[in-house]
């Protein structure tokens, strides 16, 4: 049993690429000036649409995400988009990939929020905690040299404040409370399934096992991910537990058409996600501090070529990227799972400039065909 | 007129002598949020959720939203979150969040960020109010009472530059530092989305918003004191060169409808459960007011009206406190069947003159069923009524002339 | 005038401090600026040649190490108080460069008898009203060399300081002193806004020295700082940029000898 979410970053594409070459990165600083309100809201319409469709087609979890100052990520508030999807959407799964912890002030309120959304979900919600990318740190204003223990205090009172029940104070290093009593708490007991996801840091990795969560590998070369999985089942068995499928998930982005030529075609709408928006200078992506010196030297050794330099044919071999018809597609995503054991498999199956119709025609078609052969 | 419905979305699941058990008596911020039963919240919200789709049916030109902290009174903990459900399944009323508590936001551009966010997804309905937050609020974030009104001034300067100004700029303030202010995301109205400002007539503020030519509306305020304050705001107004109208005002009132009038007395007692407290035990005077967060204003004009609305007999502990009968008949609720409501309204418009009413249909312990008979016959013969006397009146909104 | 300095190690509150001094005479203590300790250059010899010359680094920077409680600038010139008692440094001049002025301005508001001269060059501490201090964490470690300096030809020591890429240990080194800077200076960034006025309590000589082409930290910044020293002058290098002491070191040190004589 393989358990399939459905992925959109809710891009705005709708400027021509070549202006990112007059900046220094597609994100950050990148002038909002190219930001049309109206185009934005057909598109908010336009991804909440696919979503509901992807729901109705029989994807398992909708995962969301959240980043700010970019036009790769038009959602800037995971819980504004999980507060829709809780309220629309019937029965899968919301995974938030997640709440950023470390720009946070206010933990507190990011509980009463989260909890929000799994009572007027009635529990589908699955939590997801980041770090954020450096981008995150500066957009906030956020001391990078402080993020690791902001992200630890930050889940600690979040995690206390679901499970012992308020008032009680707080005196953290970070974080300050005289009375956290907030009236909302959430629906799954003891609180709703944490996931963390990855690219590479050896921290995280221990963090995640250490507190049995379930840990999302993101983009990262297939032989990395196993690698990471590894260290998770070391920890693991170093506390004396084996964790099952339901601990793993890899992210990926996918796009499925009835023939192999059509997939083709319309996949290379994703090249756009895979170019300017993750370029940028090293500043941005990590202020000083912000990785530990571990912690840089892994992020060095991840990915052998950046993503925005390999061919369309490479992001498909080392499988950044799966498309095909529904065979190939079932086939490659298969491959995916006995590799890694995952329990979940997340598709960013909207991508970049893909239209609503190819959208729409591959959601319905990981629904009819991909989806039930992934049941096995 | 602009007619909205609101609502503080009432956890009512508890009783009297909980509340007396509690820290200081008080239903709110150290009331153990023990009592609260996540299943029944889910009932709660969907149900409500209901109710303003109804709303929006009954013809209603807005949805109004509240927030509070550490309450079982409003379950809108955080209020956005419901507003941009509301964007998503509504297509027509005004969302109008009234509205956020910005001295407890460390982060005014992440709120610019999510305001923006559902007035796109609303296409453009978003109606952006601003409040201090109780002192609850204050000592629920623990954000120092002391700042509130300097945090609230700055905040909102940001909030306006972030989505007037091109960005990247940088912020360099007392109470706010951002090196790359630049979401990609700016609001579908320009210049920015309405801002309405609601209290219970802090004079400070009304200056604060006559000076910017905000619509100020009034919570419940009594209505003598309410034209004495509506004055301060017409002074600030005339000292800037414009005599402000209806269009700069609103007022909340909780009006309930049944088909009797002895039905709809016998409902509405709910209103008297689940507010300020079960059972009405007021809140500890530390609670709602901190050190620090009052006003340090000396001028004996403000003084003087702060007296005022102190000694406002309705007000001693909370409008709730008061009895029942003495409340219905000054009109500060209005209770009845459609023909009594809408004559009383009559009298309290003609007095009043907003441009903006807000309608709080229904809280505390009101039921489902009850509150949408009340949404029923508001559309089916409130609305329309309310309208008439609008035109008659003169009682333009603000959409109907820019404020 | 041949280069004479040891290195050394000192302990301050159960903290090692590192250390490089030489010369002879009165003390006189140079705080180093957010990049790290640049290390014994000409200008620090010619002014050895007239004073004991003591250059500690922050902690937190090079070999120093860092107190878990010290996270601020404030806290940094806690530390030195301390660290000035311990050496019998106390009435020593100073001179404070960029963040160095910002952490010797405290001391000296902080403890009026910790110095008898101040000096200050292109000292960050004080939010511009007009202008904005550059940020030098968004960008590149290179890009920031560029912004420093007006024209590189006119420095000396410009290829000795950075003609050679550094060694794997000297980035490692230099990391580090970034990090300490991003923990120091991160938000409010480079200023504190109480510093104008504590720097009323200043009762010693004060020289405020700034590069006219100054693209870090705008000259405004210099004038803030000399209204708010009461006993100050303030001196502009003409054609020079944030680094006078290293972009025009025999000009500085004229200035500089004048002032502490």
């Amino acid at each position: 049993m393989t358990d399939v979410f459905y992925f959109t970053e809710m891009p705005f594409a709708e400027f021509p690429e070549s202006e990112a070459e007059k900046y220094p990165s597609m994100r950050l600083t990148f002038p909002n000036t190219y930001f049309d309100p109206g185009k934005a809201h057909d598109l908010f319409k336009r991804y909440l649409d696919e979503y509901q469709h992807a729901e109705e087609m029989g994807f398992d979890g909708l995962m969301i995400n959240e980043h700010h100052n970019t036009p790769s990520c038009m959602d800037v508030e995971v819980n504004i988009s999980g507060g829709i999807l809780a309220r629309i959407t019937s029965r899968a799964k919301i995974l938030m990939l997640g709440n950023m912890l470390p720009t946070s002030d206010n933990p507190v309120r990011l509980a009463e929020e989260i909890a929000m959304l799994d009572v007027i979900s009635g529990g589908r919600i699955l939590s997801g905690f980041v770090r954020g990318i450096g981008i995150e740190s500066w957009a906030n204003n956020t001391n990078p040299i402080h993020n690791r223990e902001r992200f630890e205090e930050c889940h600690d009172l979040i995690i206390k404040a679901w499970t012992t029940p308020g008032p009680f104070r707080w005196e953290g290093k970070h974080y300050q409370y005289r009375a956290v009593n907030p009236w909302m708490l959430p629906v799954q007991q003891p609180h709703p399934p944490v996931w963390v996801p990855g690219t590479g840091s050896p921290e995280t990795v221990e963090w995640a096992a250490r507190n049995h969560y379930t840990y999302a590998a993101f983009l990262t070369p297939l032989d990395v991910a196993k690698n990471l999985f590894q260290r998770y089942r070391e920890y693991a068995a170093e506390d004396g537990w084996e964790p099952g499928p339901e601990k793993f998930a890899y992210m990926v982005c996918s796009h499925v058409n009835e023939t192999e030529e059509k997939a083709q075609e319309a996949g290379k709408a994703f090249l756009w996600r895979m170019n300017y928006p993750l370029r940028g200078p090293r500043e941005y992506w990590s202020p000083p501090g912000y990785a530990s010196r571990a912690g840089a030297a892994a992020t060095a050794a991840r990915r052998p070529t950046p993503l925005n330099e390999l061919s369309y044919q490479e992001l498909q071999e080392r499988y950044h990227l799966v498309v095909g018809n529904p065979d190939s597609v079932t086939r490659q995503l298969r491959h995916i799972r006995d590799e890694l054991g995952v329990g979940t498999l997340l598709l960013e199956a909207q991508g970049g400039q893909l239209s609503h119709e190819d959208t729409m025609r591959s959601i319905e078609l990981f629904g009819k065909e991909v989806i039930p052969a992934l049941k096995d | 007129m602009f007619l909205m419905r609101f609502t503080e979305r009432a956890y009512v699941n508890y009783t009297r002598e909980d509340v007396l058990n509690s820290p200081n008596e008080a239903v709110r911020l150290t009331f153990s949020n023990s009592h609260f039963d996540p299943q029944l919240g889910s009932e709660l919200y969907n149900m409500y959720l209901d109710e303003y789709e109804y709303s929006e049916e009954m013809g209603f030109d807005g949805l109004m939203l509240n927030e509070h902290h550490n309450t079982p009174t409003c379950l809108g903990a955080t209020m956005n979150l419901e507003a941009a459900i509301l964007a998503r399944i509504t297509k027509k009323p005004k969302i109008v969040l009234l509205g956020n508590p910005l001295p407890i936001f460390d982060n005014p551009i992440r709120l610019a960020e999510e305001l923006a966010e559902i007035d796109m997804i609303s296409r453009g309905r978003l109606v952006s109010g601003f409040v201090r937050g109780t002192g609850v609020e204050s000592l629920a974030t623990n954000t120092n009472p002391l700042f509130n009104r300097e945090r609230f001034e700055e905040a909102h300067d940001l909030l306006i530059k972030t989505w007037t100004t091109p960005g990247p700029f940088r912020w360099e303030g007392k109470h706010y530092q951002f090196r790359v202010v630049n979401p990609f995301e700016t609001p579908l109205q320009k210049p920015h989305p309405p801002i309405w400002i609601p209290g219970t007539g802090s004079p400070e503020t009304l200056v604060w918003c006559a000076e910017r030519h905000y619509p100020y509306l009034f919570l419940e305020t009594d209505h003598r004191g309410t034209q004495d304050m509506m004055e301060i705001y017409a002074e600030t107004a005339r000292q800037h060169g414009y005599e402000p109208g209806p269009e700069h005002f609103g007022y909340l009132v909780r009006i309930h409808v049944q088909d009797t009038d002895e039905k709809a007395e016998e409902v509405g007692r709910g209103y008297m459960e689940g507010n300020i407290g079960v059972g009405r035990v007021p809140l500890p005077r530390d609670y709602a007011s901190p050190v620090g967060y009052g006003s340090a204003s000396r001028d004996p004009r403000f003084l003087r009206l702060r007296e005022q609305i102190r000694s406002d007999p309705f007000r001693v502990g909370g409008l709730d406190t008061a009895a029942y009968d003495d409340i219905l008949a000054s009109n500060r609720w209005i209770i009845g069947s459609p023909d009594t409501v809408v004559s009383k309204l009559r009298e309290v418009l003609a007095q009043m003159r907003p441009g903006i009413l807000a309608v709080w249909t229904n809280d505390g312990s009101i039921s489902h069923e009850d509150s949408m008979r009340c949404l029923e016959l508001m559309g089916q013969e409130v609305l329309p009524a309310l309208r008439e006397i609008g035109e008659e009146l003169e009682l333009t909104d603000p959409f109907q002339k820019a404020p | 005038m041949a280069a004479e300095f040891t290195e050394k190690i000192v302990e301050v509150g159960g903290q090692k401090v590192h250390m490089l001094t030489g010369g002879s005479g009165d003390p006189l203590v140079l705080f180093h600026g957010a990049g790290g300790n640049t290390g014994w250059l000409r200008y620090v010899q010619a002014l050895a040649d007239h004073y004991t010359v003591y250059v500690p680094s922050h902690p937190g920077y090079h070999q120093s190490e860092r107190p878990e409680w010290l996270e601020t600038i404030a806290d940094m010139a806690s530390f030195y108080t301390w660290f000035l008692e311990e050496q019998g440094l106390e009435g020593a001049r100073a001179i404070g460069f960029s963040m160095g002025g910002w952490i010797a301005s405290e001391v000296a508001a902080t403890c009026r008898h910790a110095f008898s001269k101040l000096m200050l060059v292109g000292a960050v501490g004080i939010k511009p009203e007009q202008g904005e201090i550059a940020d030098i964490f968004i960008i590149s470690p290179a890009q920031v060399n560029d912004l420093i300096f007006h024209d590189p030809k006119q420095a000396p020591e410009y290829d000795q300081i950075y003609g050679q890429p550094p060694t794997p240990e000297q980035a490692e080194i230099a990391e580090g002193n970034r990090e300490m800077a991003v923990r120091l200076c991160w938000k409010p960034y480079m200023y504190d806004p109480r510093l104008p006025g504590l720097l009323g309590r200043v009762n010693i000589p004060a020289r405020v020295v700034w590069g006219r082409e100054d693209r870090l930290v705008p000259l405004e910044c210099g004038e803030l700082y000399q209204q708010a020293l009461p006993q100050s002058d303030l001196v502009v290098i003409d054609e020079c940029g944030h680094s006078p002491q290293v972009e025009k070191p025999d000009e500085f040190v004229r200035i500089a000898l004048e002032f502490l004589a």
